[in-house]
């Protein structure tokens, strides 16, 4: 393969993505799914493939690679894992063999009479008999097949574009006049969906500053100039505080199959907080974040630490040396302390997580 | 003797109240920026700011009120809302307040370093009020046709208020206070002035040495008994209690390893840090900071917490934060001791952390853009822990339920049965 030119120019892309991403260049899950996404088109268009199955291996191969390359960003390997799935479901329209997508899905259910903004285009018929493995032209097979391809990974593209408004579109029906809102950290999707909402109710934000990044300092100030009322408090005010908290909105990093999540550290001490005060959790969430992955073992979040000079910093000098200092970037946060998880693909309590990761993703992908 | 007590409260309360009428004022000219200039102009005087202080005042707060309400009220509803519910935390006190009436100059000092937050946590604030008030009572001379029993108090009431302006009374000072009262009205008309003085700050004396120091002490040993070698003992922010038992559990070569949680705004834990690494051999420590808790509360075998106060229902007022720490621990099944004397338990309930509060002052607050109205920087001192937090309260009188209080006889404040 390493001779093939045409895959040393998709490996080039797939090493940048790569050093990217161990070097933390790129965070953030949507803007790694991003990222995923637009190797994993440059890796299909050029990839040169006669049946479906070496098709799936090149994909799985630079699937591999990337999530080795950053564990932690889990929205990697789930659009690896999408694409996957998506891929043989085309393959399986144009062979015109029975689909193997059940008919029922929950994500539909919850959906009906709510249609999604791009209802799904009926794909260019390829009347084409899809001949694999033909000794005459090895080439015919991907040549009928890339064009489908390329459209499914057009919309798995779209729908990363337009997470955010499809998020938020419903943001009027949970947040209502004169509630007080307590979030957060700093989370691109929490702030759409509150500033959505701003534009139909009146309400207060309290945002929890989120030691030791401090990312509720940006949400409070990005808010804020939205026209929300919003208070800027420290971590530890938000037991507090909580008496008078009507709803705790958070951000997920990864929601996990039996409905907990990886959220920025703080997240699991305002649900068990929340708990406290029988104050409902909701979670925000983009679909490309659920991951078909289990956290039981483990409260270290997703084992993922960041630099402690943020907690205790040099200007300590003496202390540096004698203690030891810990700044965890995630909480895991159990799926009994959440109430529901707000996607672009509806709500959903988290019971029912394991059932749209069965509909979202292929069970032979869960381990790339 | 129990009747001066019960009729001193409601004057305190009375106090207390004229005191927030005293900032109302204040408050609301902050939103008011064409008033500030006025105001500080107005207490030059002190005659009118006397009379502002006084009952009479309930006008003055209205019209101000009225003046803000209009442009300020009306144009941005969403923010008069927020205020509104948390109006009653009152503005963080800005420090150099100004002096009304004849203050001794050690209280002057004093409220300068409660408002500084130079002095800071209940044992300090309580110990340092008592020793002012024995240089006050000390340089104090009763007016003639006036005895000292029926007249230090009125000297004394002004010296108290002015430290409740610097910062709101801590329970501490208010049940010292209270027992110095019952002091004052009980001691004897027929003593020469110079010897009851004497008396009374011989009685200070005993009630820091019996209520804090020596408490402190029995505290600390049967506290220290509850760590093992090996244990990891968690504790938030600083207590100078918990401070004490743990550099005695260290020097009792107890080996244990602490894991200090702290937070903004005041960030202590870093000066329990110091004190706990500077030991020789250093105790071994790790530092966290309030949301890395969950990540570290597994390790734990005992979580030590100081309070501010203890109350009747068995909630625990103390440093913002605690609480979280309390419910991480109960729901992993640590143990939480709370380390407490009993003169801070307070015969009142506390339901929530929300009602009763305090704000850190600004230069504690983060830097926030003042361009931005919609934008406020709340930062609250306290919160209160739910009695079922708490695993046991550790007092001079033995390991009790934190709901046992009110059966301590000794506690709220009285020293008789």
């Amino acid at each position: 393969m390493a001779s093939d030119p045409q895959s040393t120019a998709n490996q080039r892309i797939v090493e940048d993505l790569v050093s990217r991403l161990r070097r933390r260049q790129l965070v953030g899950s949507r803007a790694t799914a991003l990222e995923t996404l637009l190797v994993l088109r440059q890796v299909v268009s050029k990839a040169r493939f006669s049946n479906i199955d070496q098709l799936v291996n090149v994909i799985r191969i630079v699937g591999r690679r990337l999530v080795e390359a950053q564990p932690k960003e889990h929205s990697v390997g789930n659009t690896v894992r999408k694409v996957l799935h998506h891929i043989r479901e085309e393959y399986h329209t144009a062979s015109e063999r029975p689909t193997v997508q059940s008919s029922f899905s929950i994500a539909k259910f919850v959906l009906q009479g709510q249609p999604r903004k791009q209802t799904p285009i009926p794909r260019s018929e390829t009347r084409v008999p899809l001949k694999e493995n033909d000794p005459d032209d090895p080439d015919s097979f991907a040549r009928v097949l890339k064009p489908v391809l390329m459209e499914a990974i057009q919309d798995v593209f779209d729908e990363l574009e337009t997470v955010y408004d499809n998020i938020s579109k419903n943001a009027k029906d949970h947040i209502h006049s004169d509630e007080i809102i307590l979030t957060l950290g700093m989370s691109r999707t929490v702030q759409s969906f509150l500033k959505s909402a701003a534009h139909y109710r009146n309400y207060t934000v309290i945002v929890a500053e989120t030691a030791p990044s401090y990312g509720g300092r940006e949400m409070a100030a990005s808010l804020s100039s939205a026209g929300i009322s919003t208070f800027l408090v420290p971590d530890s005010s938000i037991y507090a505080l909580m008496s008078r908290v009507n709803k705790v909105i958070l951000g997920a990093h990864a929601i996990l199959a039996n409905g907990g999540m990886f959220a920025t550290s703080g997240s699991l001490l305002a649900a068990t907080a929340a708990r406290s005060y029988s104050t409902p959790v909701v979670v925000c969430a983009g679909q490309f974040k659920l991951t078909p992955l289990w956290n039981l073992y483990h409260e270290y979040g997703a084992l993922d630490f960041g630099d402690p000079s943020a907690v205790l910093g040099f200007e300590e000098g003496d202390l540096v040396d004698k203690v030891d200092v810990v700044n965890p970037y995630y909480d895991y946060v159990r799926p009994e302390l959440l109430d529901v998880f707000i996607t672009n693909y509806g709500d959903h309590p988290p019971s029912s997580i394991y059932r749209l990761l069965k509909e979202t993703y292929d069970d032979e992908d869960n381990e790339l | 003797m129990r009747m001066p007590s019960l009729s001193a409260k409601p004057k305190n309360e009375r106090k207390d109240e004229r005191d927030r009428n005293n900032n109302e004022p204040r408050k609301l000219h902050r939103n008011n920026n064409s008033r500030v200039r006025e105001y500080p102009a107005l207490q030059d005087h002190p005659l009118p700011n006397r009379r502002a202080a006084a009952s009479t005042s309930k006008d003055a707060p209205t019209n101000i009120r009225d003046g803000a309400g209009g442009p300020d009220g009306s144009s941005d509803s969403p923010k008069s809302r927020g205020l509104r519910i948390f109006s009653h935390f009152g503005l963080p006190k800005t420090p150099g307040h100004q002096i009304k009436g004849d203050i001794h100059p050690a209280i002057v000092k004093l409220g300068l370093q409660f408002s500084e937050f130079k002095i800071c946590g209940a044992n300090a604030r309580c110990i340092a009020t008592l020793t002012a008030f024995k240089t006050v009572i000390q340089d104090y001379v009763t007016p003639p046709h006036n005895t000292l029993s029926r007249h230090l108090m009125t000297h004394l009431s002004p010296q108290i208020t002015h430290l409740v302006t610097a910062r709101p009374m801590s329970v501490t000072m208010g049940n010292a206070i209270r027992q110095l009262k019952l002091e004052i009205s009980g001691s004897d008309i027929d003593l020469p002035e110079q010897d009851a003085k004497d008396a009374l700050c011989h009685k200070i004396d005993e009630y820091i040495r019996d209520r804090i120091i020596i408490a402190d002490e029995v505290i600390e040993d049967l506290a220290v008994k509850k760590i093992k070698d090996g244990d990891v003992v968690l504790t938030y922010a600083r207590s100078s209690l918990v401070e004490k038992i743990l550099l005695r559990a260290h020097s009792l070569d107890k080996r244990f390893s602490v894991i200090v949680i702290d937070s903004r705004p005041l960030l202590e834990g870093k000066t329990l840090l110091h004190s706990l690494a500077s030991t020789v051999p250093p105790l071994p420590c790790t530092y966290a900071l309030l949301p890395a808790l969950p990540s570290l509360i597994i390790d734990a075998d005992i979580v030590l917490l100081g309070a501010h106060s203890l109350h009747a229902n068995g909630s625990v007022y103390s440093r913002a934060g605690t609480a979280m720490v309390a419910m991480l621990a109960k729901e992993h099944s640590v143990p939480v001791m709370l380390c407490c004397e009993t003169y801070k338990f307070s015969d009142t309930v506390m339901l929530d952390g929300f009602g009763k509060n305090e704000l850190a002052p600004t230069k504690f607050s983060p830097e926030v853009p003042k361009s931005n109205s919609n934008l406020e920087a709340l930062n609250p001192l306290y919160d209160s822990t739910p009695a079922s937090c708490i695993t046991a309260v550790v007092t001079e009188v033995g390991l009790i339920p934190p709901t046992s209080i009110s059966s301590i006889p000794l506690a709220l404040g009285r020293t008789t049965l």
